[in-house]
C-alpha cells in the first residue's frame, strides 16, 4: 500500500469513525447512567431514516428531516419509555433485552408495512452534493458535513456532562442513583430525560446516514451491531469511549479494506475481541 | 304407502349416503396439490425475498390450476440460510408429501436445496444466479430460469468493451460468496480474452455495508470502468458510495447484475444517471408472456412490474407449464415435459434447454436516464442491448443423469 493510499485510508477511516460515533452515542449515553440495555437503538436509527426518507418526499426538504428526525424520535422513546421500559429498571438485562428487542422487531414490521420492504433512496441536499479536494484526496462533500456534525456533537455532549449542571446529575446518576435520589433529584424523570436523548442521537443518525445509504427495513441491525462494537471496544458508558472505538473501528475497517479487503469486516470483531482480552473495560472505560 | 323393495334399496344406498362426504372430501383434497416455495423473509436478503414470494403467489393466484389439481402455495420461510432452507424442504417433503418446490433467495440456498430435491425425487425452479445451478452441480430435478453467470457478463462486459475500446483499465469490487465468485471468474474470463487489464479487485463480505474503503482503494488504481459483482443491497450500496466519491467523474460504472427496477428506485434518477446495470427484466420490453405478468402486478400493487415480482412469477410459471403439459403431477413426467419446452415467459419467448435446463432468454445491457429524460417515474433506464449469451451446453460442466 502506498503511503498516500494509507493517508487517503486514515481520512476515510477517520471519517467512517466520527459516523460510528454518532450511532453509537446515544447507546453508550443510555447504558452509562441506566445500566440499560437497549436493543431497539437501531430502531430508533430506522425510524429516523424513514422519517427523512417521507419528510424528503412530501416536503423535498432535508433540513426539515434534520429538525424533526431527532425529535419524533426523541417523542416515541419517552412514550415506549414510559409505557414500557421503566417496568423493566428493576428486571435483569435480559428482560431488557428481550423487550427492547420486541420493541426493534415491531418497528421494523411497521416500517416494512408502511413503505414495503424494498429500499428507498434518500437525495444528498443539493447544498452538499459533490466533492470536495483535501490536498490530492477528493472527498464527498456530505460525508465531510456528517463528520463535522459527529464533532460539534461530540464538543457538546462533553461540555453538557462535564460543565453542567444537568451533566453532574448524570455522572452523579451513573455511580449511584439510589444516592442522587435521596438527594431530592426526580431520578425517574433523569432517565426518561436520558432515553428521549439517547434515541434522538440515535435519530439525528438516522437522519444524517439516509442519504449516505439510502434506507432499507433492515438497516437497524448493522447499526445495533456496529454501535455495540465500538461500545465496547470504547469502553461501556463512556463519551470519549464512543469517540474513541467509533474512530479505532473507522480505521481498522478503512486500512483493512485496502490490506485484507476480504476480512476488514471480520477485523472490526477481532479489534473488538483483541481489546477486550487486553483490557475488558474497553479503552476509555473505568477499571 | 312404502313397499318392500324401496325399503330394500333404501337401505342398500344409506352406507353410500353416510359415506359421500367423506369420498367428496377425499376426491377434493386428491385435487389439491401442494407446491413448497423456499424464500428469505427474513435476514440480510428479506427485501429480495419479499418481492420474489409475492410474484411466485401472484402467479398461482392467476393460474389457480394446473394439470387438473387445484394449486396450493406453501412457504417456507428459510430466514436467509442455507442450513435453514435445506431443514424445512426435508420437512416439506418427508412429512407433507411435497414434490413439487420453487424458489431461492440466493445461490448458495438454491443450491443445498437442488441437492436436497434431487435426493428425494421432487422437481425444483429456482432463480439462482450462480452458474453452478446448471453449471457442474446442476441435476435431473433442477430448472433456472434467471440467466447464469456467464450470460450476465458476456451480456454486459462484452458489448460495453465494444462500446468503449479505450477504456481498458478495469477494477472489480466483488461480493465474497459464490455467486459474486462466480460473477468474477467470468469477468476475468472475458478480460482475458479482450486484453483487458485487470487493475485489482476487493473482496467484501456478505454483512458490509461500508464500502467506502474498497472505493478509495479502486480509486488509487484510476481505472476506467468500475464492475461491481455482488448482489442486493451490496450492489446499491456500493454504485451510491461510488458515485459520491466522484467516480463518475472519470470511470464508467457498471453493475453486472441488478434486480431491475427496484434497485433503480433505491438509487433514484440523481444516481442512476450514466451508470450501466445489467438486468434479467425490465417492464418496458414488450411481449405477451410480460403483459400477463404486469396484468397481475398492476392488480395486486397498481405498478408495473419489478424483477423480483417478475422472478417470482417466472418460476412458479415454468412449473406450472410444465405440470399441464404434462398433464400429470408426476415428477419423471413432468421434467420430461419441460425439457425443450417454449413458452410465452415474462421477457417473451422462453425455451429450456434439455442438456442443462437452464431458460434461454435475453438479460439487458441498461443505462441510467437523466431526470430530465424520464417519461414518468419507472423510466429509470434504458436498454442498451439485449443479449441471450448463453455458453455451449457442452462447456457448462452440466453432466445430468438420463433419467431421476
Amino acid at each position: 500500500m502506498s503511503t498516500q493510499l494509507l493517508l487517503f485510508q486514515v481520512l476515510n477511516g477517520v471519517g467512517i469513525g466520527m459516523i460510528y460515533f454518532l450511532l453509537s452515542v446515544g447507546l453508550t449515553l443510555i447504558f452509562g447512567l441506566m445500566r440499560f440495555v437497549n436493543f431497539a437503538h437501531g430502531a430508533f436509527y430506522l425510524a429516523a431514516a424513514y422519517i427523512t426518507y417521507a419528510v424528503v418526499l412530501w416536503t423535498g426538504s432535508f433540513w426539515w428531516a434534520l429538525l424533526l428526525g431527532p425529535v419524533l424520535v426523541a417523542v416515541l422513546a419517552l412514550i415506549i419509555e414510559r409505557l414500557l421500559l421503566r417496568h423493566t429498571y428493576a428486571l435483569p438485562h435480559e428482560a431488557q433485552i428481550l423487550i427492547t428487542f420486541a420493541v426493534a422487531l415491531l418497528i421494523q414490521e411497521v416500517v416494512i408495512l408502511l413503505f414495503t420492504p424494498l429500499g428507498h433512496n434518500v437525495p444528498v441536499p443539493a447544498a452538499l452534493s459533490g466533492i470536495v479536494f483535501l490536498g490530492p484526496y477528493v472527498y464527498p462533500a456530505y460525508r465531510l458535513a456528517v463528520v463535522g456534525v459527529a464533532a460539534v456533537v461530540a464538543i457538546v455532549l462533553w461540555i453538557a456532562i462535564e460543565r453542567t449542571k444537568m451533566g453532574s446529575i448524570l455522572r452523579a446518576g451513573s455511580e449511584s442513583a439510589e444516592m442522587v435520589g435521596l438527594l431530592g433529584i426526580n431520578v425517574d424523570r433523569v432517565f426518561m430525560a436520558t432515553f428521549a436523548l439517547g434515541a434522538a442521537l440515535a435519530g439525528l443518525a438516522g437522519v444524517l446516514v439516509a442519504p449516505l445509504r439510502g434506507v432499507e427495513p433492515f438497516m437497524s441491525a448493522e447499526a445495533l451491531g456496529i454501535a455495540f462494537v465500538v461500545v465496547v471496544v470504547g469502553g461501556l458508558g463512556t463519551l470519549s469511549g464512543a469517540l474513541v472505538g467509533g474512530i479505532l473501528i473507522g480505521l481498522v475497517q478503512s486500512i483493512m479494506s485496502t490490506l485484507w479487503p476480504e476480512g476488514a469486516q471480520l477485523m472490526i470483531y477481532a479489534a473488538m475481541a483483541l481489546v477486550i482480552m487486553i483490557r475488558p473495560t474497553g479503552l476509555m472505560g473505568r477499571i | 304407502m312404502m313397499d318392500r323393495r324401496r325399503v330394500l334399496t333404501g337401505m342398500a344406498a344409506a352406507p353410500l349416503a353416510l359415506a359421500a362426504p367423506g369420498i367428496i372430501r377425499r376426491a377434493n383434497a386428491e385435487s389439491v396439490l401442494d407446491v413448497a416455495a423456499v424464500y428469505s423473509l427474513s435476514g440480510t436478503f428479506a427485501n429480495v425475498g419479499s418481492g420474489l414470494n409475492d410474484g411466485s403467489k401472484w402467479a398461482f393466484e392467476q393460474y389457480g390450476s394446473a394439470a387438473g389439481h387445484k394449486l396450493n402455495y406453501v412457504l417456507l420461510d428459510d430466514r436467509g440460510d442455507a442450513g435453514e432452507a435445506v431443514r424445512k424442504v426435508q420437512e416439506a417433503m418427508t412429512q407433507r408429501g411435497i414434490k413439487h418446490v420453487i424458489g431461492c433467495t440466493n445461490s448458495a440456498i438454491a443450491l443445498a436445496v437442488q441437492k436436497e430435491v434431487y435426493a428425494r425425487k421432487g422437481i425444483y425452479v429456482n432463480q439462482a444466479g450462480a452458474d453452478e445451478v446448471t453449471g457442474k452441480d446442476c441435476n435431473k430435478s433442477g430448472f433456472r430460469w434467471p440467466v447464469a453467470c456467464y450470460s450476465a457478463v458476456n451480456a454486459t462486459v462484452r458489448p460495453l468493451i465494444d462500446k468503449f475500446p479505450k477504456a481498458k483499465r478495469w477494477y472489480t469490487i466483488t461480493g465474497q460468496y459464490v455467486f459474486g465468485d462466480s460473477l468474477l471468474s467470468n469477468c476475468k474470463d472475458v478480460f482475458k480474452e479482450k486484453g483487458i487489464e485487470h487493475v485489482g479487485n476487493s473482496y467484501h463480505s456478505l454483512s458490509d455495508r461500508e464500502y467506502s474503503g474498497y472505493i478509495a482503494t479502486a480509486l488509487s488504481q484510476n481505472p476506467d470502468v468500475l464492475a461491481i459483482c455482488n448482489f442486493g443491497n451490496q450492489t446499491v450500496d456500493v454504485v451510491r458510495q461510488a458515485i459520491s466519491y466522484g467516480m463518475k467523474r472519470n470511470t464508467k460504472i457498471l453493475a453486472v447484475w441488478s434486480t431491475g427496477l427496484d434497485q433503480f428506485q433505491a438509487l433514484g434518477p440523481e444516481n442512476c444517471e450514466d451508470v450501466y446495470f445489467g438486468a434479467n427484466f425490465w417492464h418496458g420490453v414488450d411481449s405477451p408472456g410480460g403483459r400477463r405478468v404486469a396484468e397481475i402486478v398492476k392488480q395486486k400493487t397498481g405498478d408495473v412490474p419489478n424483477y423480483l415480482q417478475a422472478c417470482g412469477y417466472a418460476v412458479s410459471q415454468i412449473l406450472i407449464e410444465g405440470l399441464n403439459k404434462a398433464n400429470s403431477t408426476d415428477v419423471p413426467t413432468i421434467v420430461k415435459a419441460l425439457e425443450g419446452i417454449s413458452y410465452e415467459g415474462p421477457t417473451g419467448t422462453e425455451s429450456i434447454r434439455p442438456e442443462d435446463h437452464q431458460v434461454v432468454k435475453d438479460y439487458y445491457l441498461m443505462l441510467g436516464k437523466a431526470k430530465s429524460a424520464m417519461k414518468d417515474k419507472n423510466d429509470l433506464c434504458s436498454v442498451v442491448a439485449a443479449t441471450k449469451a448463453l455458453p455451449p451446453p457442452e462447456k457448462t460442466g452440466c453432466q445430468m443423469a438420463a433419467s431421476l
